[in-house]
């Protein structure tokens, strides 16, 4: 299947700017950089592209948020955080098609009128950091970002900034205090990034996979791009699969296709020959899927109606004879170790659920446990800086009501309904 | 800590243990004493406030200057501890 960030199938090396120029690289730019900004905006605005790092929120209008704050500068970070347990799409973007997301970032930059951007990259990431920092000398060396940018008037400076590895570095406010040479800890809001970003001025924050939309989007146009997806879910999503299939790995397709599509013809299905026995669409924080939602199309919507969502398209799947238990005490240990600790109602939120979910493996508590889950995350819906408050409740509440037989043992004889 | 299990020891109370718990969700508004399973919570407790709520825990009355944590919260903690959760 034909895709538009990967030109054939997933790259395996990484792309110089020779062999990007070659199909038709920068000349995106070359184009837009004589048309006034808004054009951009509104091409982007119109092929409908909405961010890839979780949230879905239209970049267009993002970018027009930013444009019209009144204060100046105005600056462009790109977030490659990726620190979404099981997320790689962000990571082979970088390390392979570096030139198709530094022309995205320019591109950006000149929509929202901002003469600096950083790059904020996963410290982890050697080899995407050094790949990155190399397409940006050749880009440089070509005159695509600098100053008077293809014999223009605008100028553009990036800086990469290395992201600490820690789940809230990548929420988009943390990522502005650690470029502002702070701890990653997320700021109360509003007011937003796009009025009160970097310090204090309209910032727009957007994610690597959905900067790498923005130049085959201004090249072919936004009628072409609409021709991939559904009305409301446009283009293409980098979806990452684990090790449980027989051939994980990163895959573009369309948005609407079928989950059945990804999981069976991409993936193989499942390594150990298991059926399925749930699927968490957008691991960790999603809600379970029973099987039989294997044919849900692969958007916002579709998934959302079907009872989950589809965050930055990380795709698990529990096979038969996982324990439920077992798996959600992790996702509500993973979350209470990731909270940052700074907003109380998160700090009680997460380190009970941990420690109510404890007790009901070790068959503790019993069905007035139980009951609690639900009083604890409605209690603290809507609190806290950030959304990981809002996190460990898709997965638990969706667990208890879709698996109320893998509690039911646990509290019963304190050990696994699998085993 | 250590301060109000002396008073409660020099008070001759030996039935009442003092030991710390995880966060309750209302450390803004801490030092919090949380008294169960009588269900009380003091907010904002100061070591001149100790003598009262010590006071409180020999039978004495209730400290109402202390008691300022949301109702909504306190229930939902009681719940909590109502099922053995510690």
């Amino acid at each position: 299947m034909q895709g538009i960030l990967f030109p054939s199938a997933v790259p395996e090396g990484r792309e110089g700017l020779k062999e990007y120029r070659a199909r038709g690289g920068y000349q995106a730019l070359a184009q837009a950089s004589k048309g006034p900004a808004e054009a951009i905006v509104k091409i982007v605005t119109d092929a409908g592209l909405r961010g890839r790092g979780g949230a879905g929120f239209p970049t267009g209008k993002k970018w027009q948020f930013t444009r019209e704050a009144p204060e100046e500068p105005r600056y462009l970070v790109m977030n490659g955080g990726e620190d979404e347990p099981g997320s790689k799409k962000d990571r082979v973007l970088l390390e392979n098609l570096p030139h198709l997301v530094v022309e995205g970032a320019i591109l950006s930059a000149y929509a929202i009128g901002a003469s600096k951007a950083y790059l904020y990259i996963n410290a982890r990431y050697d080899v995407a950091i050094k790949s990155i920092t190399d397409a940006l000398d050749e880009a440089k060396s070509a005159g695509f970002w600098g100053e008077n940018i293809l014999g223009g008037d605008f100028d553009l400076d990036f800086e990469i900034v290395a992201a600490p590895h820690n789940y809230v570095a990548g929420e988009d406010t943390a990522v502005l205090e650690v470029i502002e040479g702070r701890k990653p800890l997320p700021r109360q809001k509003p007011p937003f990034p796009v009025t009160f970003g970097l310090f204090g001025k309209p910032t727009s924050v957007n994610n690597v996979e959905t900067l790498a939309n923005v130049a085959p989007i201004l090249l072919k146009g936004a009628e072409w791009y609409r021709k991939f997806g559904t009305a409301e879910s446009t283009g293409t999503m980098i979806f990452s699969l684990g090790d449980s299939v027989n051939r994980p790995g990163v895959y573009e397709l369309p948005f609407g296709t079928p989950l059945r599509y990804l999981i069976e013809e991409c993936g193989g299905g499942l390594k150990s020959g298991k059926k399925i026995k749930a699927i968490m669409p957008a691991a960790p924080s999603s809600a379970f899927l029973p099987p039989d939602k294997i044919d849900t199309p692969l958007d916002h919507n579709s998934m959302r109606d079907a009872g989950s969502a589809l965050g930055c398209g990380v795709i698990k799947l529990i096979s038969e004879g996982t324990c439920i238990v077992e798996e959600v005490l992790r996702i509500a240990d993973f979350f209470t170790a990731e909270s940052c600790g700074q907003c109380p109602a998160c700090r009680m939120e997460t380190n009970m659920l941990s420690m109510m979910m404890k007790k009901v493996q070790a068959g503790q508590g019993g069905q007035p446990m139980l009951e609690q889950f639900n009083k604890i995350l409605a209690f603290n819906k809507g609190k806290g800086f950030c959304n990981l408050i809002a996190m460990p409740g898709p997965p638990i509440e969706s667990a208890l009501k879709l698996f109320p037989a893998d509690f039911e043992a646990h509290l019963t004889t304190g050990k696994c309904a699998a085993n | 800590m250590a301060n109000l299990q002396q008073r409660i020891a020099a008070k001759g109370l030996k039935d009442i243990e003092v030991k710390s718990y995880m966060c309750f969700g209302a450390c803004q508004e801490g030092p919090n004493v949380v008294i169960y399973p009588e269900k009380n919570w003091y907010a904002r407790v100061k070591t001149e406030d100790l003598d009262d709520i010590v006071a409180h825990l020999a039978g004495g009355p209730h400290v109402q200057r202390l008691d300022t944590i949301d109702s909504s919260l306190k229930e939902l903690i009681y719940q909590l501890l109502d099922t053995g959760i510690f």
